[in-house]
This record gives C-alpha cells, sequence and structure tokens, in this order.
C-alpha cells in the first residue's frame, strides 16, 4: 500500500445515470467516491447492481446525467471523441474480463497497439511493449497469437498492454472472471505486485476472494455506494 | 503511412476471403468498363477511320426512273446521268467543291500474261478511291495526270493482278490487254471485297467515243454543317438535274441521290450517343462495384464492431477508424481495380487483331487518359465506398461495441 492520503486519482461527487426508455433505469443514485493514489481497490456488488456502469463511466467509456467526475484533477465531463480517446489513451489502462485482445495480431502488437494511437514510432513501441511482456514473463511468448495463449497469459498481455501508455489508474472489469482459480490467483498477485509499485487499480468484481486481496472493497447496492463499505 | 499500411494489410489478411469477394466485384466492375471503352473506341475510330477520306463529304447520284409525270412526259421515263451534268452542278451549287463521274464498262476482257478476267473495268476520276474507300495501294491510283493525258493505265485488285500475272507482285509496271489496246498497271490494291480494275474515265471515253452516260456521280461539298445544310444541297442538285433533264424537282425516284454527308452527320451524332451510352453503362457498371464494396465494407465494420470497441478503448480516436476503414477501402479498390483495368486491357489486346478483321473495330483499346482516369474514380469510389461504413463504426458507444461479441 503505497498511497498518499488527499491525492484522489479519482473524485466522484453525486454521479447519477438514467438509461431512457419506456421504463427509464436509475443505475447510478447521487454516487460519490474517492479513490487515491496507489490504492488497489475493488468495487464489489450483485448483478445489476450498477457496478458495470460505475467502471464505464470511470473508464470514460460512458458518459454520465449529473455530478462530476475528476481523474487526476482532470474534469470529465461532456467531453468529445476525441478527447475521451485522448484521455483514456494516455490516464487509464484495461483489463476486460475476456481480454479483449485482437486475434490476428500477436502479443506485442496487441500490447503496442495502444502507442500507434499516440503516434510513437513502431521502434520504440515495441520496445516499450517488449519491457512490459518482460516486466510479465511473457518475453518468450511475444511473438505468439492469443489463440496460441493460456488464459492467464493472455490476461498477462492484457495487463501489459494495460501499462505500457505508464497510465494514472488500472481499470479491471472481472479481470479473474475467465480464469481458473490457481491462474486467478496467479493474476490477483500481479495485481498486487503492480499496486507495490504505486499504481492505483480499480477492480470491479463480484468474486469475494479477490475483493478479499484488495486494500478496500466499495460495495454497491441498487446504484449507490453502500457507505459502510468504504473502509 | 507505413503503419497504417503495416494495420490495413494486417487486417486483409485476416479477412481474405472477404477481401477477395470486394475485390471481384470491383475488379469485375472495372474490368467492364474498361472493355466496354476499348468495344466502343473502336466503333468509333472505325467509323472516323472510314469517314475520313473525303467521299463521306459527298452525295453520290444514280441514275433512275422518274415516278411523276412532267411537262407532257408520262411517268417511268429513264433519267440517264451525263457527263456534261458535272459543269452544270459545279457551276450553280455553290456548296459543291467537285464533281466526279465513273461508269461502267463491260462485255469484254482484261487479259494478262497468265490468264484473263472476263467483265470489264471502271472508268473513273481520282477521287474514285476515296469514295469506294481503297486506301492499301502499291503504285498508285488513277491521278489527275491520267484524266488530262488520257494515258492507258489501269488499276487493279491484288486478286486479279495474281489471276492475271501468276504473282501479284509481278503485275506492276507490266501490261494487260483490253478492248484490244495495252493499258500499263500502276497500281495493286487490296481490299476486302472489291475486285473492280479502273481507269481513267476520260481515256475510257476517248476510246469509245462515247455518248457522255455515266452510271454515277459523286458531288463533294463543302462548307456545310447541318442537316438542313445538306439537304438543301440535296434539294439543288437535283433542281439543276431537273432542269437539265426535264423531270419534276419533287420527283424522288428520276435521280438516286444518297447524302453520304447527311448520312455522316447523323452518325457522327451517333458516335456521340454510342460513346455516351458506353460511359453511362461503364459508370452505372463501376456504382454497382461501389455499391458492392460498400455492402461488403458496411458487413465488414458489422464484423469489427468488438474490435473498434477495443481500439476506441485503447485510444484510438473516432478519425484514427475511419482513415483505417477508408484507407483499407481505398487500398482494396485501387489493387483489385488496377487488375480489372490490367484484365480488361489484356484482353482487348489479346481481342484486337480479331475484332479488327471480322468484326469492323479499329484499334479497340483505351488509352492512357482513360486509364488515370478510371484509377482516379476508383479512388474516389473507394473512398467513398468506405466513407459510411466508416462513419457508422464510430457512432457506436466503445462501451456497446465492447459487449458486441
Amino acid at each position: 500500500m503505497n498511497y498518499e492520503l488527499n491525492d484522489a486519482v479519482i473524485s466522484l461527487r453525486d454521479i447519477n445515470k438514467t438509461y431512457p426508455g419506456v421504463v427509464p433505469l436509475h443505475v447510478l443514485k447521487d454516487v460519490s467516491l474517492d479513490i487515491r493514489k496507489g490504492e488497489l481497490v475493488s468495487i464489489m456488488g450483485a448483478s445489476g447492481s450498477g457496478k458495470s456502469t460505475l467502471l464505464n463511466i470511470l473508464g470514460i467509456l460512458d458518459n454520465y446525467d449529473s455530478g462530476s467526475y475528476h481523474l487526476d484533477g482532470v474534469l470529465i465531463k461532456d467531453l468529445s471523441e476525441n478527447r475521451a480517446a485522448e484521455l483514456r489513451n494516455r490516464m487509464i489502462g484495461f483489463v476486460f474480463q475476456s481480454f479483449n485482445l485482437i486475434n490476428y495480431k500477436n502479443a506485442l502488437e496487441n500490447v503496442a497497439l495502444p502507442l500507434f494511437y499516440q503516434g510513437i514510432s513502431r521502434k520504440k513501441r515495441n520496445a516499450l511493449a517488449m519491457e512490459q511482456l518482460e516486466r510479465m514473463g511473457l518475453a518468450d511468448r511475444a511473438h505468439h497469437l492469443p489463440g496460441e495463449l493460456s488464459g492467464g497469459q493472455k490476461q498477462r498481455v492484457a495487463i501489459a498492454r494495460a501499462l505500457v501508455t505508464k497510465p494514472s489508474l488500472i481499470l479491471a472489469d472481472e479481470p479473474t472472471g475467465a480464469l481458473d482459480s490457481k491462474t486467478s490467483k496467479e493474476v490477483m498477485q500481479v495485481f498486487r505486485d503492480l499496486n507495490d509499485t504505486g499504481m492505483t487499480i480499480v477492480i470491479v468484481t463480484h468474486d469475494p476472494t479477490v475483493g478479499a486481496a484488495t486494500d478496500r472493497i466499495i460495495r454497491i447496492v441498487d446504484g449507490s455506494i453502500d457507505q459502510n463499505s468504504k473502509f | 503511412m507505413f503503419d497504417l499500411f503495416r494495420e490495413i494489410s494486417q487486417t486483409i489478411k485476416n479477412n481474405k476471403l472477404r477481401t477477395i469477394l470486394t475485390g471481384i466485384a470491383v475488379a469485375w466492375g472495372i474490368f467492364m468498363l474498361i472493355v466496354l471503352l476499348g468495344a466502343a473506341r473502336g466503333v468509333v475510330n472505325n467509323y472516323e477511320e472510314e469517314s475520313s477520306s473525303s467521299s463521306v463529304n459527298s452525295i453520290r447520284l444514280w441514275s433512275g426512273t422518274t415516278s411523276l409525270p412532267y411537262k407532257g412526259y408520262k411517268d417511268g421515263r429513264w433519267i440517264r446521268l451525263q457527263d456534261n451534268d458535272m459543269d452544270a452542278i459545279s457551276g450553280e451549287v455553290s456548296t459543291v467543291s467537285d464533281v466526279a463521274i465513273s461508269t461502267t464498262a463491260s462485255g469484254f476482257n482484261i487479259v494478262g500474261p497468265k490468264d484473263y478476267i472476263s467483265g470489264g473495268f471502271e472508268a473513273v476520276y481520282p477521287d474514285e478511291c476515296r469514295t469506294q474507300r481503297i486506301y492499301e495501294i502499291e503504285g498508285r491510283f488513277i491521278n489527275q495526270k491520267d484524266i488530262n493525258d488520257l494515258r492507258r493505265v489501269i488499276v487493279l485488285s491484288r486478286d486479279n493482278a495474281a489471276l492475271l500475272f501468276g504473282d501479284a507482285e509481278k503485275a506492276l509496271g507490266e501490261e494487260v490487254k483490253a478492248m484490244n489496246l495495252s493499258w500499263k498497271v500502276v497500281g495493286i490494291y487490296n481490299h476486302r471485297w472489291r475486285k473492280s480494275a479502273f481507269v481513267p474515265y476520260t481515256t475510257y471515253k476517248a476510246i469509245t467515243g462515247g455518248d457522255g452516260y455515266v452510271d454515277q456521280m459523286t458531288v463533294r461539298v463543302e462548307g456545310i454543317s447541318t442537316d438542313t445544310e445538306a439537304e438543301e444541297t440535296e434539294s439543288q442538285v437535283r433542281t439543276v438535274l431537273a432542269r437539265r433533264h426535264e423531270f419534276d424537282p419533287e420527283d424522288p425516284n428520276a435521280v438516286w441521290i444518297w447524302n453520304q454527308f447527311a448520312s455522316f452527320l447523323k452518325q457522327g451524332q451517333a458516335m456521340v450517343y454510342l460513346n455516351l451510352a458506353v460511359w453511362i453503362i461503364g459508370i452505372l457498371t463501376l456504382l454497382t462495384g461501389i455499391v458492392g464494396v460498400s455492402n461488403i465494407m458496411f458487413v465488414s465494420v458489422r464484423e469489427r464492431v468488438h474490435e473498434i470497441g477495443i481500439r476506441r478503448a485503447i485510444g484510438a480516436k473516432p478519425k484514427n477508424i475511419i482513415i483505417q476503414i477508408l484507407a483499407e477501402s481505398v487500398v482494396i479498390t485501387t489493387i483489385f481495380g488496377y487488375i480489372g483495368i490490367v484484365a480488361g486491357m489484356a484482353l482487348l489486346e489479346l481481342l484486337k487483331p480479331i475484332l479488327e478483321d471480322k468484326a469492323g473495330f479499329s484499334n479497340p483499346t483505351v488509352d492512357i487518359s482513360i486509364a488515370v482516369q478510371v484509377t482516379l474514380a476508383l479512388i474516389v469510389a473507394g473512398a467513398l465506398a468506405g466513407l459510411f461504413p466508416a462513419i457508422k463504426a464510430t457512432k457506436v458507444k466503445p462501451v456497446e461495441a465492447l459487449r458486441d461479441e
């Protein structure tokens, strides 16, 4: 735990989100939350509780209706698609349950892809990507396609991709959901090791063992933060 | 740019079937366009070649029979053209630049050292070679000096020269006998179906003493450019002849007239329409290809929504996605379009000898400027085909795209 108090990477105030429809669905209700630099936090909640919506808002993948969201001091509200893409690229590393690797690109190319969108040269991209793969212990798998890798290896490639741009925050959506328990533990250890280097990590999960491995569990119940869950 | 092409080549390799299907649609469209344009060019070239001689600027006349009674004459009277009609027409019709006459002399043989041909020859003026579209001549055709000096010279077809001399190559400069006189062979011509022998009209008339009657007359016109003017000239020629031979100027059968100039103008217009029609058909064919590409690009984008979602989650801006899809589309259209162009041009080259020989085409090819225009059209078309799917791709929210498995 290397976080510094009052140094919020994520600061949410009274966030509300409603999905329109015949019966509008009020998914997030006045959510306020701070996540400080260097924290390893899990967001837990039952299916339909709003935890994925919260993750999407945190990841600038979706908008919110009211309230405010500051990411590393930057107000994230009504951003253009271009600005949102730029912030996602530079500030957030995503890790998904289903890995979301591009199947016709090898591990190295997948890891290097975020840097392509920063306009970095291919040589430098590959060097930085290889650095992250080495960090994940996958240097020997760099030229393998995702189809040739195990689930755990795929998730480590995805983590390497999330790290390659040196983001402020790693957002992981059920990162162990598609893995067996042994591999899950390995992946969680990777997150712990990263957190020990000062990386802020937010994991959305419904798995109590994953939650237990984090410093703090934020529970969401019916779109609201369970106040008892914060520390 | 190099990175972009690497991205594109990876996507193309990963979607071979889709790429090939798209490519076939484009290549086929372009192939058809090139073949159609080439074929039309062949027809137009042929027409232009055929019409490049002065013969198209002419009105041809033959003797006829009256179909209307006139000034006490009954209908059914034979009107025979005479050589002195020539001077009257040239003198009285201002748009006439020249009049040539020809007549067929028959009932005797042309005898060579090896064989003879029966029938006779045509007594003509120099212009006749253009009128009859005789272009390939070894030696020369009848010229003005032959006419002026009443020379006994003859122009033979290659087949007849071969028959008379055993070998056409030996005929030039030699003599043949006809009407009990020697005629020097001054020209051997090649024509698909014409076989007549030609001699100077004036020589023939001097030998036979001639009654001055001729079979046909060719009136060359100048300084006119419209159908109306061509018809006006025709009517003036008919009026002159009607006065000289005393028939009703309104009688269409007294003298047969073929107004080649009016036909030339109409054909010229027809060629413009043909060209236009070919371009329209070609462009529609190409459009079909473009619609095909656009469809396939839509499907391709649909198939890749998830991938696009991943790319956007890790930082691809909408313009990155649009550029990639557009570039993909342009690359596919350009490469396969080029294949279509090459295949179309190759087919035209391959068929050129057959088309030129048998089907009345002349140089049925498309020139490089057309190929360049088509290539540019292709690039624009490729961009258009990719544009709408690309825009659609960026409308999908990243979060929705990521959910799409």
